[in-house]
């Protein structure tokens, strides 16, 4: 029975395999120009204008530039995962073995989309903070760091995260079958590192007054960081489900049948 | 979706108010009037360039003046047990040469006695070129930086000339303490990264994420960790603690002096102050006139001295009002103070003539200026304790500087 | 555990050299290692700054007590965690090496880049700890003894043993006394003194200040021998909640009828 199979898919015109990377290195490159030039207006502007919270020039250069944040980033959430789930699939059941598999890697490579825009406000920007605290004297809850790293590279990550959550719940029958836990760990953990800014403010405007970047009032930055682990999670859900989908479009020589 | 909004639109809500409430937390002009009222009253302070004065890279720059610990001290933060004389400039843009308090080095922390004066001086080096704002500052436990007046200086030059060099008690010249040893730390970060590079290329190479989860799946640990990967791990093992033992025993030995890390305190003693107990000041009223900004104090002033005094300054939160009809009071004012935070209008005074030994009189004292806008004093409608703290300096026949506290409750007045 | 059928079949395809099968399987592995470089370098580093940030970040915080003490401790946190998947679902004992070598570039970009280039702190004064022997020594232990206990052990106590000589050869050059001001300090303490903190005064460093009963001064060897004690409990929790992130399923999907599956769908399948 499965021979006979093979044979008449081999006989019809089968794609060759491809990886499908593009949109993965341009969001990449996005990201890049996004965050460098988030960088090169830190070097430009935080010097001369970024300093005294009540310089008018601060308004200027920085409170205008937070505001467009803020109101480009919610609707840009809207917009992205509204996308997704008005376009989804509503027949996931019918979804070609092949189809599903493309699917699969495609949102599999846009993960690296994601653990880089995490990297940015993880690592990079979140770091950078604890040098800005050093050189400010008037310090507000409004920096040239915090605008960046609080307001800027956090809800990209954010918008992404769930946007590729509603991929999977919308295009991949595993994860819109059932809701996979390590995968609402890795978008919602990440996602309450910015709620968490108000742990942060508060304690800094009531608590903790000096400024290190070891106190109390920034673990729970720490906690919903902790939430990442579970990727590996994701990883064995997300080999264990490639392993039932393959043999589906495979022979054992390795050879794709659809 | 519709859950997913809501819970977004909740927390930007919540942003929004928590960054309302919380925009003007920290920072100088930030910080809320009564506790920067009632902390450090600068005065005297003097820098060795003018305000917007232009320097050049490894040029330096000495700020000094007096320091007067509140002795009204908020009750809400820490009293001065422990604090650190530092400068508030925006990082190392100037690096910190020399720092003393009534002539102690200051290179550790230190705590002081609340009501006492302490002179202060700080010596920097300019590093990198730029437009900077100078102050000096003193940091409190707990509260944190409590910043004096500031001056602008420009900074010209190339960052890259910048020199400090340093010879430590071995006899080793450090040609520029920015750059010393780095190299080293480069060379051992360097090494470890290819070692752990290795392990990772170790693995990396063959096929890792379906075959090995299948293998492991199957129980085939011997495919899955072979005895060549055993033999190699436990190889870097040893390479591991061996390159351990050795960088520490080539570290002994070239480097035979050294000491842990300096976590002593600086003592620094109290200069007695024989002014104390000349002149007694007491708040009888005073008030804030919110769209005048003008603070006026009711003061009862009791002269125990043995010379006739008269009011020359009031001094608070590095904001100055003086009585320009007494010359030794204008002559007071330190060249090169920030003009901003001096009053344009003379200190008004009802009863300005001079009140005799003995003499206890009720003075009407009037501080008017925009400066209070400015510096943001005139929040103090919005602090949680109406009350102020300041500095009255009185002079005597001979010119004499006598200077007390005056603080008190201070009430809102809407309407004139 | 032996593979089904459909199992079998797969490993055999994707072993198969120059299929399309192990084209894909090679192909998702390098997806996926760009995946967990990116997003271990963001979630260790953030773990680290926010607990023991200061003292990596400064060369006048690294001291005898608290930085060889606590830093172990949290270092050993993440890697104990990715251990389990990384060993147990897939045989790989690189999650300390990996973990320590994502780390440090994530720390070299932002000392280079944030504190160098945009706040002007030499480098002298803010280069990161080293951490790479110890992790390393964890996943050695980990890959010859393939056992949870002696991996707790040895391993972790391997992390705060090797920490402190990993980064004396480093630090030493400055330990070196200099004197300043008539006043006798290390050459780190000189660095901080000089290189202006505007937000760190001296008195915030927390670092040894010296007590009573630190017979002999071994301050460093009494910090690394508590801080190995606790890391052997640590990577034993955390191995636990690697185990429990890793396999925490699924839960019902209330939305799935939106996409095609409905109840009666599932019962017709049935």
């Amino acid at each position: 029975m499965a021979v006979t199979q093979d044979n008449i898919v081999k006989n019809q015109d089968i794609k060759p395999w491809k990886f499908n990377l593009k949109p993965m290195i341009i969001c990449m490159l996005i990201l890049v120009a996004l965050m460098g030039t988030a960088r090169w207006y830190q070097q430009w502007a935080a010097w001369d204008f970024g300093l005294d919270a009540t310089d008018p020039m601060f308004d200027v250069y920085w409170m205008k530039l937070f505001w467009a944040q803020i109101i480009i980033e919610p609707i840009l959430f809207v917009i992205f995962v509204g996308y997704m789930w008005l376009t989804r699939d509503k027949h996931l059941n019918d979804l070609a073995p092949r189809e599903e598999l493309n699917k699969l890697i495609l949102w599999i490579s846009m993960l690296v989309v994601y653990a880089f825009a995490f990297y940015f406000a993880g690592s990079l920007y979140a770091e950078q903070d604890a040098s800005w605290h050093q050189t400010v004297v008037r310090d507000t809850s409004f920096t040239p760091s915090h605008i960046f790293l609080f307001y800027g590279t956090m809800p990209i990550f954010i918008i992404i995260g769930f946007t590729l959550f509603f991929y999977a719940i919308t295009r991949l029958p595993f994860f819109a079958k059932e809701i996979s836990i390590p995968l609402v760990l890795v978008v919602c953990g990440p996602f309450m590192l910015l709620p968490t800014v108000g742990y942060n403010e508060w304690g800094h405007a009531f608590w903790l007054m000096e400024e290190y970047f070891t106190v109390p009032l920034h673990w729970g930055f720490v906690f919903f960081g902790w939430s990442i682990i579970a990727l590996g999670g994701v990883l064995v859900q997300v080999i264990k489900y490639i392993i039932d989908l393959m043999p589906k479009v495979i022979n054992e020589k390795g050879e794709l049948l659809s | 979706m519709n859950v997913t909004t809501v819970f977004k639109k909740t927390v930007l809500m919540l942003m929004l108010l928590i960054v309302s409430t919380v925009i003007y937390a920290h920072g100088e002009r930030n910080q809320e009037p009564f506790l920067r009222m009632k902390t450090l009253q600068w005065y005297d302070v003097k820098w060795s360039v003018k305000n917007e004065a232009t320097i050049k890279v490894n040029d330096e720059l000495i700020l000094e003046g007096k320091v007067h610990f509140f002795s009204r001290w908020p009750q809400v933060i820490n009293k001065p047990d422990t604090i650190f004389l530092a400068n508030a400039t925006p990082g190392p843009v100037f690096i910190r040469e020399e720092s003393y308090m009534n002539e102690v080095p200051m290179i550790q922390s230190t705590g002081v006695e609340v009501g006492e004066v302490y002179d202060f001086r700080v010596k920097l080096k300019a590093r990198i070129p730029g437009r900077h704002h100078v102050h000096p500052m003193i940091n409190v436990e707990s509260a944190g930086g409590l910043v004096g007046p500031g001056i602008w200086v420009n900074v010209e030059g190339d960052a890259d000339d910048f020199v400090y060099s340093v010879e430590t008690r071995t006899g080793q010249t450090i040609e520029n303490l920015g750059t010393y040893a780095t190299g080293n730390v480069y060379k051992w970060h360097a090494i470890w990264a290819a070692i752990a590079a290795f392990w990772l290329i170790w693995w990396i190479r063959r096929p890792l994420l379906i075959q090995r989860y299948l293998l492991v799946k199957d129980g085939q640990w011997g495919k899955l960790i072979t005895l060549t990967d055993k033999k190699m791990g436990a190889t870097l093992m040893v390479v591991i603690i061996g390159l351990l033992i050795y960088a520490n025993s080539i570290t002994r030995e070239a480097y035979e002096y050294t000491i842990p890390l300096q976590g002593g305190r600086a003592v620094v003693d109290v200069v007695p102050n024989s002014d104390k107990g000349l002149i007694t000041v007491k708040n009888k009223r005073a008030e804030y006139y919110l769209p005048g900004r003008t603070v006026t104090i009711d003061a009862e002033i009791t002269n125990n001295h043995n010379l006739p005094i008269r009011i020359g300054e009031f001094t608070s939160a590095n904001l100055r009002f003086i009585n320009k009809a007494l010359p030794y009071a204008v002559a007071g004012l330190d060249e090169g103070y920030p003009e901003e935070l001096v009053a344009g209008a003379s200190l008004g005074i009802d009863d300005d003539t001079s009140i005799m030994p003995g003499e206890t009189k009720r003075v009407l004292i009037d501080a008017t200026d925009v400066a209070w806008e400015i510096e943001r004093l005139s929040s103090l409608l919005n602090d949680p304790d109406s009350s102020y703290g300041g500095l009255l300096f009185f002079y005597d026949s001979n010119g004499k500087r006598i200077i007390k506290e005056v603080y008190g409750q201070i009430l809102p007045t809407f309407k004139k | 555990m032996s593979l089904e059928q459909h199992e079998a079949k797969l490993l055999s395809a994707i072993s198969t050299p120059g299929s399309d099968a192990a084209k894909i399987a090679r192909g998702l592995d390098w997806i996926v290692v760009g995946i967990l470089v990116f997003a271990i370098i963001a979630a260790y580093h953030i773990h680290m700054m926010l607990t023991v940030g200061d003292w990596d970040f400064w060369v006048d915080w690294k001291d005898r007590m608290n930085w060889v003490t606590l830093t172990p401790m949290l270092l050993v946190v993440i890697p104990a965690a990715l251990s389990y998947p990384f060993m147990e679902k897939f045989g790989l004992p690189i999650a300390g090496t990996l973990c320590a070598l994502c780390l440090m570039i994530g720390e070299w970009a932002s000392r280079y880049f944030s504190f160098h280039l945009w706040t002007y702190f030499p480098m002298s004064m803010v280069w990161p700890s080293i951490v790479i022997p110890g992790l390393m020594l964890m996943d050695m232990v980990y890959l010859l003894s393939r056992n949870l206990f002696v991996t707790s052990i040895f391993g972790g106590s391997a992390v705060a043993f090797a920490f402190a000589p990993a980064n004396w050869p480093i630090l030493a050059p400055y330990h070196v006394p200099v004197i300043h001001m008539d006043q006798v300090v290390s050459v780190a303490d000189l660095i901080g003194y000089t290189f202006t903190r505007t937000a760190t005064p001296e008195y915030l460093r927390m670092i040894e200040r010296g007590t009573l009963r630190t017979f002999g001064g071994e301050s460093t060897l009494i910090s690394t021998f508590f801080s190995a004690f606790v890391c052997m409990i640590l990577y034993f929790v955390w191995w636990k909640i690697g185990e429990w992130l890793t396999n925490m399923g699924s839960t019902p999907n209330v939305l799935k009828k939106y996409v095609g599956y409905s109840d009666d769908v599932e019962k017709e399948k049935q």
